[in-house]
């Protein structure tokens, strides 16, 4: 059976205002249904610029989108209905307690009730959180407060995820929870779409990655595959260096 | 949609009361605040001699001006009279240096003779006035006469107008005695011309009486004091200080990257701001009524004039909430084109002082300069101030008080409109 396209990006150009250099220059991804697929690239490569366009946080200066075959800029209120972000910064409310902070986004989704609270359990059970849950935010480590907010971004089981860098900055068994458990919900059906500057993490984590460069796609691929095409590479970290070069893309 | 506002609330005040700092500055500070200004500002309401000034007064006269402007200012009440510094008569010289030590702020000189003086002026006017047509008399009253001296000293830090208050009230003094003693020279004088034995008595009276009348409804029994004019002018402007931590929930937001899940959820921007308007509505209402009840319980422990609300209660509670509505629609405009912390802070504080000095908060419009009067009305402070002052002070009821509530939504509304669309426009096309 062929696998059905849930995300169509033809063109997709964005220069932000007073800058000179686009941030992303006609790029064209076709992402599948319950693919994870991954973004990759150095600082500045576009990598959240084309996150924040997907979700509709930002407008794109030129191009289509097309998610689960709805137009994005006609079509917002209801592509957020079925879209999960889990941005890169820690998006919780540090005063109030995890059970609080995703009780309010739960309900925000329409969640309530029983529902609600079974949801959350089941959540914070699954990322080992739930005896936690009446401590306030900040009061949590960095690695705790990263599964909190990737759990605010699943909690009402969307069929696409936005994950713009979900592990960074926090230890190996942290990282390892939420990765077994977004590859969970990812074998339960969801489409993922990841950001990751970990080379090693996407090439194990990704059905499929994108690497970007000043804003265009410079390789695309299964993990393996691309490593495949360059013998005299072994890794894919060496073919990022090869394909991106060396030299610090400070912005 | 009413579960995400239910929600949305909810957070809001969860929020709200975890922030210890945030709830002292929305209600204890307004408080302090109402005090202490009224406590200050109760001095200009009260009468003169509820607050006695010292005022040092040395009298070298010793003769009826000097007696007669002793127990005038003792008598007036307006004053406490100085004669002694432990216990060593005045001079001259201490008496410059007590002032100028700013010990004393007044000091009234009368020398000797003073009366003497006056009593020949007197004499010589009545002389003259006697004998018309005579041009010796007359021109020999201009050249022999020395005027009578009376020396004030002043700390530097008194008030013009006060230095002013002062001098006139000397001026009435020294005016009457004048006035008594050349009625009694004139009464010697025309008792000479009559048959022996009869005399006559003169004595200058005041023959207008001052009535005052307080133009307001004339069912309405309030008296006008500090507490009734400080209490609305200093709420206005505590419940626009609500800026700084609505300004500072919506950066903090957007600093936190909170802000991007809300927009990134099913919703409008509207939807968000909905929850925030209404939970500080409620804290600006709060804020209010805690005015009200420190203005009518806790003044008067204070030894101030309790509050006197009135009976147009429901036109109070509309122009409270009017007033809400306009500094929450005011804050969140900040907030949404505010940058950062410091940015909302400082221009969001500055800017609601600039429009209370505007709006006649720190000084009544009536005395402020014929441009800063028309000014005036564009502030929103102002609207509020007004409107309180209607219900307060002039018996005002909902009628009086409608056109100052609906300039208060309107801005509100323009407020709401501007932040709407700019972040429809400059944040979400960035």
């Amino acid at each position: 059976m062929p696998e059905k396209t849930l995300i169509t990006i033809k063109n997709l150009s964005k220069t932000y205002k007073g800058s000179d250099e686009p941030a992303l220059d006609s790029i064209c991804i076709r992402i599948l249904e319950k693919e994870i697929y991954g973004l990759l690239g150095p600082n500045g490569a576009g990598k959240t610029t084309t996150i924040h366009i997907l979700c509709g946080l930002l407008q794109p200066t030129s191009g289509e989108v097309t998610i689960n075959a709805l137009k994005l800029d006609r079509n917002l209120v209801q592509i957020r209905r079925i879209i999960g972000v889990v941005p890169q910064e820690i998006a919780l409310y540090p005063t109030l307690t995890a059970w609080e902070n995703l009780q309010f986004v739960g309900s925000m989704y329409g969640l309530k009730g029983m529902t609600l609270r079974q949801r959350i359990e089941e959540c914070l059970d699954m990322l080992g959180l739930l005896k936690f849950a009446g401590r306030k935010i900040k009061a949590y480590s960095g690695g705790m407060k990263r599964r909190i907010n990737l759990i605010a971004g699943i909690l009402h089981k969307p069929r696409i995820l936005f994950l713009d860098e979900p592990t960074v900055g926090i230890d190996v068994q942290s990282r390892t929870v939420i990765l077994a458990y977004l590859k969970e919900m990812n074998n339960s059906g969801t489409t993922i779409i990841y950001t990751s500057q970990y080379l090693e993490e996407a090439e194990n984590f990704c059905s499929r990655i994108a690497i970007l460069d000043c804003g265009r796609i410079i390789a695309e691929g299964r993990p393996k595959e691309l490593i495949a095409s360059k013998p005299e590479y072994t890794d894919l970290e060496s073919i990022f260096l090869h394909l991106t070069g060396r030299h610090l893309r400070d912005h | 949609m009413i579960l995400r506002l239910l929600a949305s609330i909810r957070k809001e005040f969860l929020l709200l009361v975890r922030d210890r700092a945030g709830l002292a500055i929305m209600f204890l500070m307004p408080m302090v605040l109402i005090l202490v200004m009224t406590l200050i500002q109760d001095v200009s309401f009260r009468k003169l001699d509820e607050t006695r000034l010292s005022i040092l007064f040395m009298d070298e006269d010793m003769d009826c001006l000097g007696v007669a402007v002793g127990e005038g200012l003792e008598g007036s009440g307006f004053f406490q009279v100085v004669t002694t510094i432990d216990r060593s008569a005045l001079t001259t010289e201490k008496v410059f240096q007590e002032i100028a030590q700013g010990k004393y702020q007044i000091g009234i000189v009368i020398p000797k003779g003073t009366s003497e003086i006056i009593r020949s002026r007197a004499r010589e006017s009545v002389r003259r006035a006697l004998s018309e047509g005579d041009s010796a008399v007359r021109s020999a009253t201009h050249k022999g006469q020395d005027r009578a001296r009376i020396i004030l000293y002043f700390d530097p830090v008194i008030k013009s107008s006060f230095r002013q208050s002062i001098r006139n009230a000397l001026e009435n003094f020294t005016s009457r005695i004048e006035a008594k003693i050349a009625f009694q020279v004139f009464a010697g004088e025309i008792s000479s011309f009559l048959p022996e034995g009869r005399q006559i008595f003169l004595e200058p009276r005041n023959s207008v009486n001052f009535e005052e009348i307080y133009a307001t409804d004339q069912y309405n029994e309030i008296v006008p004091n500090s507490v009734q004019h400080n209490v609305p002018a200093w709420t206005v402007f505590a419940m626009f200080f609500i800026v700084i931590p609505l300004t500072g929930n919506l950066i903090k937001e957007r600093e936190s990257g909170t802000a991007l899940r809300l927009q990134v959820m099913p919703g409008s921007y509207i939807h968000v701001l909905s929850s925030k308007i209404l939970v500080y509505l409620v804290v600006c209402l709060i804020q209010f009524l805690l005015m009200m009840l420190a203005g009518t319980i806790l003044f008067p422990l204070f030894g101030l004039p309790a509050l006197d609300p009135g009976h147009q209660k429901l036109a109070l509670f509309i122009l409270a909430a009017s007033t809400a509505f306009a500094a929450t629609g005011y804050g969140v405009m900040l907030g949404t084109i505010a940058t950062t912390h410091e940015q909302a802070a400082s221009f969001g504080s500055v800017s609601v002082v600039i429009l209370a000095a505007i709006g006649g908060i720190w000084v009544p419009v009536f005395m402020m300069p014929n441009i800063m009067q028309k000014l005036s009305g564009i502030s929103p402070l102002n609207w509020g101030l007004e409107g309180f002052y209607d219900v307060f002070l002039r018996g005002g009821g909902m009628v009086e008080v409608l056109p100052y509530v609906s300039r208060l939504l309107g801005f509100f509304i323009v407020m709401l409109l501007i932040a709407f669309y700019y972040h429809k426009f400059k944040v979400v096309s960035d």
